[in-house]
């Protein structure tokens, strides 16, 4: 694990400003569903308890249910606790030098990314349909000149006030070098 | 008139599907939570989630192991013996 403070290949005065993750909704998402998964069985199971307690009793149907059911909700659980990782290991850092996209894919791969401030030409913020207004969540993304130099800030929480922070610090950075800091980098990318 | 073929099969190959699922959901589990504490953020959240899976796992499996204990696992299943003993007891309604 890493810490906020102690971020890879930190560089000197370098100063975490913003540290996101998708908008609560994704979590809301995976809670529906699990909810969803679990509760129709459940009541379907409670709604024909006579059948269910005739099948439990019998010696050879009830350790199949049982079998099938345990494997079921067993599957749930772990699909949702998936989901709820592929949530949590999705982060953007913005710091006053560069930022980090760090994006799980699936269990297997994880992309890191990072990109220094003053390599930004441009920031956009995207909000679209009634849900994303309603809610103030959407799209961030920064442009570079590199090639592959566009990073996505996929459905994250007020998207225009992230946006005019990386414009901010933007600026910032580019003052700074100009006054004789570091040289800027273009992308790099870490395929694990 | 349709027929069940005689088919008979030991109940017990049902508790080895059990376990082997069982064993593709620990060595899942574990690689998953080697993940979030490997890269993760270092805070209360992580333990929190860590130890919620954990919890929810022992509890979905103890509950589980306490309902398959309560059965006779050296029976052999007959399909026809399955259906003509539970014939009215599957679905009473029916």
């Amino acid at each position: 694990m890493f810490h906020l403070d102690h971020l890879p290949d930190q560089r000197e005065n370098e100063k975490v400003v913003l540290f996101l993750r998708r908008h609560w909704i994704s979590v809301l998402v995976i809670v529906v569903a699990f909810l969803f998964l679990t509760g129709v069985p459940l009541f379907i199971g409670w709604f024909f308890s006579d059948v269910m307690e005739t099948w439990l009793a019998s010696p050879t149907l009830g350790p199949i249910v049982v079998v099938a059911a345990s494997i079921y909700f067993l599957s749930i659980w772990l699909f949702a606790f998936l989901e709820f990782t592929d949530y949590y290991l999705d982060t953007w850092i913005v710091t006053n030098q560069r930022i980090i996209n760090i994006e799980q894919e699936g269990l297997f791969n994880r992309i890191a990314s990072e990109l220094d401030l003053a390599a930004v030409q441009d920031t956009t913020a995207e909000i679209r349909g009634i849900l994303q207004t309603m809610l103030t969540y959407g799209q961030v993304y920064v442009q570079t000149a590199g090639e592959k130099g566009r990073f996505h800030f996929k459905n994250i929480d007020n998207p225009e006030q992230v946006k005019e922070t990386i414009a901010h610090l933007v600026e910032e950075d580019k003052q700074r070098i100009a006054s004789g800091g570091i040289v800027p980098g273009r992308v790099k990318s870490i395929l694990k | 008139m349709f027929e069940l073929p005689q088919f008979s099969l030991p109940l017990s190959i049902f508790l080895y599907v059990y376990s082997a699922y069982m064993l593709f959901y620990v060595l899942y589990s574990l690689f998953n939570i080697y993940h979030l504490i490997r890269y993760g953020v270092y805070g209360f959240g992580l333990y929190l989630i860590v130890t919620l899976f954990t919890g929810g796992t022992i509890l979905l499996v103890g509950g589980s192991l306490y309902l398959l204990l309560g059965y006779d696992w050296t029976q052999i299943v007959s399909l026809n013996a399955l259906f003509e003993k539970n014939a009215g007891g599957i679905f009473p309604g029916l």
